[in-house]
């Protein structure tokens, strides 16, 4: 997991070095992203101690409502947006002092996010962005269990945010491809386990995404 | 620029975002287990004595785990073996003769262990250890072993009373939980004493609680930075076995991993030689704690020396006969850095009864002509003999015409000081400094209102004049049968002061370098007066700059290593004190 977490950051943080642009679109906007993330190593707790579990990567899809700034606009060249995402991670193994045993059941996070990403124009189609965003997400434990015993169940809605940044392409004036990373995370949610305890459990999501982005 | 800040922020909470990778504390309880195991030193017991059972879990094949805690306890025959001590409930007790059916059960598993209950007899105890000796502080468990009628043993550390004839020495617990756990309390001798109540036997050993040992050593100061040619003392606190601590730098065996760098004496002196880090070690009795000592400043490549008032570097000295005069010693480092090291280099002369040196403190360093002569050498030479320096000192057999003070008018406020200075001119045309030579005599007229220094043996002050309250007084000076022939005339005013100014303000020195700061204090009345001599001088960071020499040369700062300290002035009174923020650059 760290492997890809490094691989990522890797792979994302040239995409935040480039130069200035102008923008070829500016008012309302609608688009759609998919893509892949990485559900980091969790640290989970309750009073009898820490376990952690590990989960396996998965796709994830977004939704967003936005707004594009006009160049020279006093705000900043960028753009805000409304985004809905859904990640959906399959528990694989869990680690207690015996041992790592093996896991099932999932985690999914439907997250909404309100960004800010600022837009790095230059006179190419290429334009850096980054930005972060804050809001809500509902993160359910979904029949969690270790080795195939009930470990835990649940559902919680914390506050959640995530950094971000990538480089968009303008196909036309009203049409660009983003190719991003996501960095999300949230205060940690809590769940029952199967012997009514509570536990916390980490959320922290790495994900790279491709979406398209139409302008009106 | 804003793209960079922002990489550099993503990119930091990125390192952090990497997961967990630690290690559980928590035990997998989700797997149920499916069977347990009871195990016991031995399934045989003697009525009246215990033992203790361990259950061990089978978690669906998966894992086992210790669960002796987490069972619940029973006996098909209480009257045979019962679990009657409810401080231990995995401990059985054999009540009469016979065989019992003893079972755990937990979770909806159960397992049984078959205990027979013996009529053998005990007829000897032996306590382990025989006769220890332990130093005061610590505790230590002891046990005891029974001899049976049938001939078998077992252990009867938890069915012996125990009893320490010293209370004050020693005590033994009967406690269920630290049965026969023994804390040794002074220094002394204890007979320690296990008894079977039921049958009288026991038996008896000898504990000698000895001093207290030394369980672990504290370095002050840690990991210091030190300039080279310096010395620092290290100190070594103990804390010993019964909990007290005490001062043991003159007891431990102090160590230096490079001698190149710095070497350390037996009192805890460590001396920096050269640039680099060497690890400082102190032992005693085993236990040992290690601080490393940074060393920096540079390495010394050249010294050049300086009489006051003269031409530095190599130039011949001349004084007259029963004169002093004020050296300097100034190093080179191969780091670019210059600073004062008259106070840790090595002086002589060729011949003492020709010349002298004199070393009151710190940096400051007189020569003393003694008899007049052609020409003599003055050499100073670093503590490794590997860098020198030479002057010439000639003596002159001149007359001293007639002796002048100057300045002949000083305004001062109560509570500072200044100078006078003692001039003398001789017959062959040349004048000299006479202020701190052992003939020059300062006096003041009332010293209720000024005092002047003129103890030979406290240099740095001779001729310093002090302000002690609102007042009229006059410094006299003489040299033999000569006196200065005006006087200086102190006038003395005791305004409040209501603001002290640190210059620099913005400082920035080099690691090894020296920054003189200024104190100014402005008074109620309006005037402002230099008072860095009579300014208290304070930096909270020896290991990034310290003072240079707080008793010849008030406000003077070397860095030491990088990093930031802070210089605080202290005068009359004022608060709150000033203080100045020094960088030191590496």
């Amino acid at each position: 997991m760290k492997r890809s977490c490094l691989l990522i950051m890797t792979i994302s943080l040239p995409l935040l070095l480039c130069g200035q642009v102008m923008a070829l679109h500016s008012g309302p906007y609608i688009g759609m992203a998919i893509g892949g993330n990485a559900l980091m190593n969790a640290r989970s707790s309750d009073d009898l101690g820490d376990f952690g579990l590990t989960f396996n990567p998965a796709l994830q899809g977004s939704a967003v409502l936005g707004w594009d700034f006009e160049p020279g606009n006093p705000v900043g060249e960028g753009r805000v947006e409304l985004e809905y995402t859904r990640r959906s991670n399959r528990l694989d193994h869990v680690k207690f002092v015996e041992g790592s045993f093996n896991g099932s059941g999932k985690v999914v996070a439907d997250s909404l996010l309100f960004n800010c990403f600022g837009v790095f124009h230059n006179d190419s189609r290429w334009a850096p962005y980054a930005g972060l965003g804050v809001g809500a997400v509902r993160i359910e434990a979904s029949e969690l269990k270790v080795n195939g015993q009930p470990m835990g169940n649940g559902t919680d809605v914390v506050f959640a945010y995530q950094f971000g940044g990538g480089i968009d392409f303008a196909i036309s004036d009203h049409l660009n491809l983003d190719l991003g990373y996501r960095f999300f995370s949230s205060i940690r949610p809590a769940f029952s386990e199967a012997n009514g305890r509570k536990f916390e459990m980490e959320y922290i999501n790495h994900s790279a995404l491709l979406g398209l982005r139409v302008g009106f | 620029m804003i793209n960079l800040l922002w990489s550099g922020f993503i990119f930091l909470v990125l390192l952090s975002g990497c997961g967990w990778n630690g290690t559980p504390t928590r035990n997998n309880d989700f797997i149920p287990v499916t069977s347990i195991e009871i195990s016991a030193i031995s399934s045989t017991i003697a009525a009246n004595t215990s033992t203790r059972l361990s259950v061990k879990g089978n978690f669906s094949g998966q894992f086992t785990r210790d669960i002796t805690d987490q069972v619940v306890w029973s006996s098909d025959a209480p009257t045979v073996a019962g679990f009657v001590i409810g401080a231990v409930p995995s401990r059985v007790t054999g009540i009469a003769p016979g065989s019992a059916t003893l079972t755990a059960t937990t979770g909806g598993v159960s397992a049984t262990y078959t205990l027979t209950v013996s009529s053998a007899t005990l007829s000897k105890l032996t306590i382990s250890p025989a006769d220890p000796f332990i130093a005061k502080g610590l505790g230590t468990q002891f046990t005891v072993s029974g001899d049976f009628s049938d001939s078998t043993t077992q252990d009867m550390t938890f069915d012996a009373t125990w009893a320490s004839s010293a209370s004050g020495v020693a005590t033994v617990s009967n406690d269920a939980v630290n049965k026969c756990f023994l804390q040794t309390l002074a220094v002394g001798t204890s007979t320690i004493t296990a008894t079977f109540a039921i049958n009288g036997v026991s038996d008896s050993t000898l504990l000698t609680v000895t001093a207290p040992s030394i369980r672990s050593i504290e370095l002050s100061p840690t990991n210091p930075s030190v300039l080279t040619l310096n010395t620092r003392s290290f100190k070594a606190t103990g804390t010993y076995s019964d909990g007290s601590t005490a001062d043991i730098t003159s007891r431990v065996t102090w160590n230096s991993s490079n001698t190149v760098t710095a070497t350390i004496a037996g009192n805890g002196t460590a001396t920096t030689l050269a640039q680099g880090t060497t690890a400082i070690s102190a032992t005693l009795d085993g236990v040992s704690q290690t601080t490393n000592l940074k060393t920096t400043g540079g390495n010394l490549t050249a010294i050049t020396l300086t009489a006051a008032g003269t031409t530095p570097v190599g130039s011949n000295i001349t004084l007259a006969s029963g004169t002093n005069i004020r050296m300097t010693a100034t190093g080179l480092f191969n780091n670019g850095s210059t600073r004062d090291i008259s106070g840790v280099v090595l002086w002589s002369t060729a011949n003492p009864n020709l010349a002298t040196v004199t070393l009151p403190a710190g940096n400051m360093i007189f020569l003393n002509a003694k008899a007049a002569t052609p020409a003599t050498t003055v050499t100073v030479k670093s503590g490794s003999g590997s860098v020198t320096a030479t002057a010439t000192l000639t003596v002159t057999a001149t007359t001293l015409l007639s002796i002048a003070i100057s300045p002949v008018n000083l305004n001062m406020t109560a509570g500072t000081t200044d100078r006078v200075k003692v001039s003398g001119s001789f017959d062959d045309g040349t004048t000299q400094d006479l202020t701190a030579s052992d003939g020059t005599m300062l006096a003041s007229s009332n010293t209720s209102f000024a005092s002047v220094g003129n103890s030979s043996t406290e240099l740095a002050n001779k001729g310093r004049v002090g302000g002690i309250t609102t007042g009229l007084a006059t410094i006299n000076a003489n040299y033999g049968n000569l006196s200065a022939p005006v006087p200086a005339s102190v006038n003395v005013t005791a305004p409040t002061v209501v603001n002290l100014a640190i210059s620099p303000a913005t400082p920035t020195v080099a690691t090894g370098n020296m920054i003189q700061f200024t104190a100014t204090a402005t008074f109620s009345n309006g005037t402002s007066q230099i008072v860095t001599e009579d300014t208290v001088w304070t930096i909270d960071n020896p290991n990034i700059a310290i003072l240079a020499d707080s008793l010849n040369q008030p406000g003077q700062v070397v860095g030491v290593d990088g990093g930031t300290a802070t210089l605080t002035a202290s005068f009359l009174g004022l608060t709150p004190s000033p203080s100045v923020t020094i960088i030191v650059t590496p």
